[in-house]
């Protein structure tokens, strides 16, 4: 059994990577958050007739969970389009084997169905058979609905392959799915063509008839087939790896930084990495998603917790500031040794990074600004919050930079991706992220919630006038730790 | 002029480099050879400040090394992968190094015409980047950006290995022409030996981290190092 095999191949290659050990923390860590998770995910299952009847009392649960299920299903495509890895063997030792091309192709596509994280909606949607559909559907009914989520979910994952493979997540298709799903979403809220209805009445002809089951596996095949379609055409790894061709490098834009001189010219290195590496890129992705955060956090229900509130507006206005400071330095591992041997000062090199950070942050809130249409409080919350993330956050961001000494490698994976994390990157997104707004939370109580953002928004303004000192300060610590950053980039991971 | 005092580094209680005292004087063509483990990348490390001696240090122009900028204008260097900017186009590459240097864009291109043989027109505009180069290629890139600042001193870790016959030919070429017009100190390892002694007027030989050989290069060092490192 040549797929035994394979099988076998992926879980050692994962238990044998050199940082998986070390990086039993952040696993543990990450376990923890995903068990926190599912359990939101079993109460909201157990609670649902009882949210239903509190939000929508006119409606009856089983409607609206049947509504809801092409929505979720959408909602997780979507999902699934901008997170989720593409599962590759890494097929060259492979190809040349004596192993049929059929064997492969299989093992590659259905090898994610067996990742159990791909279930966990399950969680919910187990819950709910029982609360609901099996007191209008009966038990039969309530397990033919279960098998149809697990079918949905065959259908996500392969349909988010294909359409990964095809389409790839690039910036303008992000873009383009979001409109999408905009208008869906006016769509339905103008009562001009209601997918809530169309699954309402689908699911409920399903579920009635014993058929339903059938009809829904065809999703899945279908998306299988289509995968399978690609794969024919395209089975060489050369067309997988498509070369990026940059004929038409765009210097235009890079004028702005040319006239910085050397520390220009690092900027404009590190917006080319950014924008040529993967992994950079679809955080850029996701932090344009981060924008419309404050959509969530600042209408209506919160608006007496300040903490929150200040805690949005750090997200929202340093949002792309925030995404890529806890990259500082060690996106730079794998050409570190280039940068240090080059006639490049420490303190240049410093510079950049840091005006780099300034600069993202002073674009992130040019582009929030809008937000101030929600009332005076947010444009002073989103003032403040500005304030503070650039003179107080950024130089800890800096200086926590120099101690990661995890080489990142930027060319592979996407979002959900945690090589180059380790438990000290939690330890300080904790600290610099949530301890102010807890510090303004118990302020709130004491009602002094004002005085201390202003405090923040003072320290942020004394930051920001001693920029230059704040840079030598990183500089300093830099050189310190210079020799551990070296050796710590040199280190591969597998 | 380079200068090395009682330089040691120690790994777990390995000394891998010791070095009581060692002077590379302006202009001189110094080959490093040396079995695997011999210290010889770890001696041009400690030299880039790219690891922290254990004890002594380095000097260039009388300059410490160690956690200072100011020798950075007077060397170029090349020793593996981690010196090239992968997600660079060689173009862009070579530009970003040249400006480092204070070079302008003419003077880039012009020396960038120089390197067309070397190149084989496989580097300069096909649109690659680096990272989809070959080895071979990428290793080009690598010696060419650091001819190209026409450095005092030149750092060079196996530029040999991973070339072509031709462009090995061509490599040798360029490093003499440049010690006979630049007075450039040029410092190479190989475990080639036929191209060290052919390139430098001194080799020096490290086995386990001490200097054993310092012989100026003359019509008998090759046999001296063949019989040398002979099994």
């Amino acid at each position: 059994m040549i797929e035994r095999d394979l099988l076998k191949h992926q879980w050692l290659k994962q238990y044998r990577a050199p940082g998986f050990y070390k990086n039993l923390v952040v696993n543990i860590l990450l376990s923890i958050t995903g068990l926190y998770f599912a359990f939101i995910l079993v109460g909201l299952g157990l609670l649902f007739p009882e949210i239903v009847k509190e939000v929508a009392p006119e409606l009856a649960a089983s409607d609206v969970l049947n509504g809801l299920i092409i929505y979720t299903g959408l909602g997780v495509l979507i999902f699934r389009y901008f997170m989720q890895s593409l599962n590759t063997v890494d097929q060259q030792p492979y190809q040349v084997l004596p192993i049929k091309r059929r064997t492969l192709v299989n093992y590659v596509l259905l090898m994610p169905l067996l990742n159990p994280f791909n279930y966990i909606s399950l969680l919910f949607f187990i819950p709910v058979s029982i609360t609901i559909v099996s007191k209008t559907y009966g038990a039969w009914g309530a397990c033919q609905f279960v098998f149809m989520i697990i079918f949905m979910i065959w259908f996500n994952v392969l349909f988010a392959t294909w359409l990964k493979r095809k389409y790839e997540s690039t910036l303008w298709g992000t873009l383009f799915v979001m409109l999408i799903a905009g208008g869906i979403f006016l769509l339905e809220y103008f009562k001009v063509f209601s997918i809530f209805d169309i699954s309402k009445i689908s699911l409920h002809f399903l579920l009635s008839n014993n058929f339903g089951l059938a009809l829904i596996l065809i999703l899945p095949l279908i998306a299988f087939m289509l995968n399978k379609q690609y794969f024919n055409e395209n089975f060489y790894t050369e067309k997988f790896n498509r070369k990026v061709l940059s004929k038409h490098s765009h210097t235009g834009s890079n004028a702005f930084f040319e006239r910085f001189g050397k520390v220009g010219e690092i900027i404009i290195l590190t917006i080319k990495l950014v924008w040529r590496n993967k992994r950079t890129k679809s955080s850029l992705t996701i932090s344009i998603l981060f924008l419309l955060y404050g959509f969530l956090g600042y209408t209506g229900m919160y608006d007496d917790s300040k903490g929150f509130m200040f805690f949005v507006a750090m997200i929202v206005t340093g949002n792309f500031m925030l995404m890529f400071s806890q990259w500082l330095i060690s996106w730079n591992g794998s050409h570190f040794d280039s940068l240090m041997t080059k006639s490049i000062d420490a303190r240049e090199y410093i510079s950049a990074q840091y005006f780099l950070m300034l600069f993202l942050n002073v674009i992130g809130f040019i582009i929030t600004s809008p937000y101030f249409f929600f009332g005076r409080e947010i444009v002073f919350l989103q003032i403040a919050a500005f304030l503070f993330n650039s003179g107080v956050i950024l130089p800890l961001c800096m200086i926590f930079a120099t101690l990661n000494t995890k080489r990142l490698e930027l060319n592979e994976g996407s979002a959900m991706n945690y090589q180059g994390t380790t438990y000290k990157n939690f330890i300080f997104v904790m600290i610099i992220m949530i301890l102010p707004s807890l510090i303004i939370a118990v302020a709130n109580k004491l009602g002094i919630a004002h005085t201390v953002i202003w405090i923040y928004a003072t320290m942020g303004l004394i930051g920001i006038m001693f920029t230059k000192q704040l840079i030598d300060l990183c500089t300093q610590m830099f050189l310190k730790r210079k020799y551990a950053l070296c050796e710590g980039f040199r280190k591969k991971e597998a | 002029m380079i200068q090395a005092n009682n330089l040691k580094k120690v790994y777990g209680g390995n000394a891998v480099l010791n070095i009581q005292s060692l002077t590379i004087s302006d202009g001189e063509s110094f080959g490093l050879v040396g079995n695997n483990g011999a210290g010889k990348t770890t001696f041009f490390r400690l030299m880039l400040d790219l690891i922290e001696a254990t004890d002594g240090e380095v000097l260039i122009d009388g300059e410490k090394v160690a956690r200072r900028d100011e020798w950075k204008k007077l060397v170029a260097s090349y020793l593996d992968e981690s010196f090239l900017i992968d997600f660079l186009t060689p173009e862009e590459f070579f530009s970003f190094s040249g400006k480092t240097y204070g070079m302008s864009d003419g003077d880039i291109s012009l020396f960038l015409d120089t390197m067309q043989d070397f190149f084989n027109g496989e580097i300069i505009g096909t649109g690659k980047l680096i990272r989809d180069l070959s080895k071979g290629n990428q290793k080009k890139v690598g010696i060419a950006s650091a001819l190209l600042p026409n450095p005092k001193i030149l750092i060079l870790d196996e530029p040999f290995t991973a070339l072509d016959p031709s462009s090995q030919i061509r490599l040798k070429r360029m490093l003499n022409e440049l010690q006979a017009t630049n007075q450039t100190s040029m410092l190479i390892s190989s475990h080639d030996l036929n191209h060290v002694t052919e390139v430098c007027k001194r080799t020096v030989v490290l086995e386990k981290g001490f200097v054993v050989r310092d012989i100026q290069t003359d019509s008998e060092t090759l046999k001296e190092l063949e019989s040398y490192f002979a099994v």
